[in-house]
């Protein structure tokens, strides 16, 4: 078997310019039909109250960063949740499928970005990517699609899930 | 061979603690194959999961003899191969270190100071015994294995080019070469160097995400088996080879080896690529020319 292992210096400016890798897997279309084929979804978004927002963070110790929350109601039972989390080099759009018995389906990732920088926590630098990244102002390294590297922890999609999880005991199950 | 569609598809999902990224011109459920082989792995082979084969041999093993998946016998038997093929510099055993830090939680309450590899009986196919009380993690492996498992799914599906990545462990298959970039390691949210590889594996080991002060001193989660020391310094190391288990594993023992694993490497066909600190290229060792020679930058 030939391998090609062959080293490409980058270019200086791509160690200097502020850029994110990102990777849009998924729409939310996409996405719903990865998790629940052939099924149908009637938008029922949440609004969280103060209280109901307090007891999800108590059941699961995470914090709560929106009051918002994308849900849709699935034909047959089951629902199918869009949320987002932020760790200190990504921010994260992902889908959870949760099954009529609130259990967890399927978990896929919709949208990953990670910055070359320390913007990620910038209200800002986070505005650009809503309503998709394909017109952004900001540089994404379109040619970096495969990143070898140590391990990055999901702990924030983990922890995410365990958030979703009270959301529905606590504001979509009954 | 099914015909299909060439779609390119890609999908990413949370398994073995952390991103997996499956991309292949196929189907959905090509890919589903894929992830269902990697969600194996991650319930036979995890730490945390009380009912994993792992969990099993920590608690069991040194009392009673304990009957494992042939997928964990796999990994069990190639660790071993590694153990003893590096003199103990790779040892899956150095967990009970990684739980002194808290890296990992405490498996049990009989919690034992010592022991090595050498304490881990395979005699009996699919059946493990320890000679003491001893803390196993397949972490330093098991995220390769889990990739070569995915691509074979996807190969049994008649999926003929894709790529695996696992948190930064990836096997490209097919005709088709890729570009892979590498994190620098003081900084891993920029990249360092670019790797063209083609029908290979890669997998990169550093400490960059995951040091932390224990007792006033930096301690990283890659350890020297001989030492129980861990390596401190902000160095990454990728090696490439035909299989990711194998690539996986040499990782870890050329961190703590560096050129003194020229042979191992030669052995396994690999190639390996050391960056230092400020993310240049300090070692490369590339098995097809057999030589130290550096470079061959593009």
């Amino acid at each position: 078997m030939k391998s090609e292992f062959v080293f490409i210096a980058l270019p200086a400016c791509a160690l200097i310019a502020p850029s994110a890798f990102a990777v849009q897997y998924l729409t939310v279309e996409q996405a719903q039909r990865a998790i629940f084929p052939g099924k149908t979804f009637t938008a029922a978004p949440v609004k969280l109250t103060s209280v109901q927002r307090k007891a999800i963070e108590q059941a699961s110790g995470v914090r709560v960063l929106h009051d918002e929350q994308q849900v849709w109601r699935v034909s047959g039972g089951g629902w199918f949740i869009v949320d987002e989390v932020v760790g200190k080099h990504e921010y994260i759009t992902y889908a959870a499928g949760l099954a009529a018995d609130g259990s967890v389906k399927q978990i896929e990732i919709m949208d990953y970005r990670e910055t070359y920088g320390g913007q990620i926590r910038d209200q800002k630098w986070r505005a650009q990517f809503v309503g998709k990244t394909s017109k952004s102002t900001l540089k994404l390294d379109s040619d970096i699609k495969n990143i070898s590297g140590a391990t990055l922890s999901c702990r924030h999609i983990t922890d995410g899930v365990k958030r979703l999880l009270a959301f529905y005991e606590i504001a979509i199950k009954h | 061979m099914k015909s299909r569609s060439s779609i390119e598809i890609r999908r990413c999902r949370p398994l073995l603690g952390t991103f997996v990224d499956i991309a292949c011109k196929g189907s959905p459920s090509d890919i589903g194959c894929a992830f269902a082989a990697i969600g194996k792995v991650h319930r036979l082979m995890s730490f945390h999961d009380p009912t994993s084969d792992v969990a099993r041999m920590n608690r069991n093993a040194a009392r009673r003899s304990v009957k494992v998946h042939p997928w964990t016998w796999d990994v069990l038997k190639c660790a071993q191969e590694f153990s003893r093929k590096s003199d103990g510099v790779f040892d899956i055993t150095m967990a009970r270190q990684l739980v002194k830090w808290d890296y990992l939680p405490r498996p049990n309450k009989r919690f034992c100071g010592d022991g090595s590899w050498r304490d881990i009986i395979l005699d009996d196919k699919y059946v493990v015994r320890f000679r003491r009380p001893l803390v196993v993690d397949l972490g330093g492996i098991a995220k390769g294995y889990a990739v070569d498992r995915a691509v074979e799914a996807l190969k049994d599906n008649g999926i003929t080019a894709g790529i695996v990545n696992a948190g930064g462990d990836l096997r490209i298959f097919g005709s088709v070469s890729h570009l892979v970039h590498v994190r620098h390691p003081a900084e891993p949210a920029r990249v360092a160097v670019a790797v063209r590889l083609r029908e290979r594996a890669m997998a990169t080991s550093g400490i960059y995400f995951r040091r932390r002060k224990f007792g006033g001193k930096h301690v990283g989660p890659l350890l020297d088996g001989r030492t129980s020391q861990s390596g401190r310094e902000l160095i990454s190391v990728s090696v490439a080879a035909a299989e990711c288990m194998v690539a996986d594993a040499l990782t870890k023992i050329v961190f703590t080896l560096r050129e003194k694993a020229a042979d191992l490497l030669a052995q396994y066909g690999a190639d390996a690529l050391l960056l230092e600190r400020d993310g240049a290229p300090s070692w490369i060792f590339d098995s097809l020319c057999d030589t130290r020679v550096p470079t061959r930058f593009a």
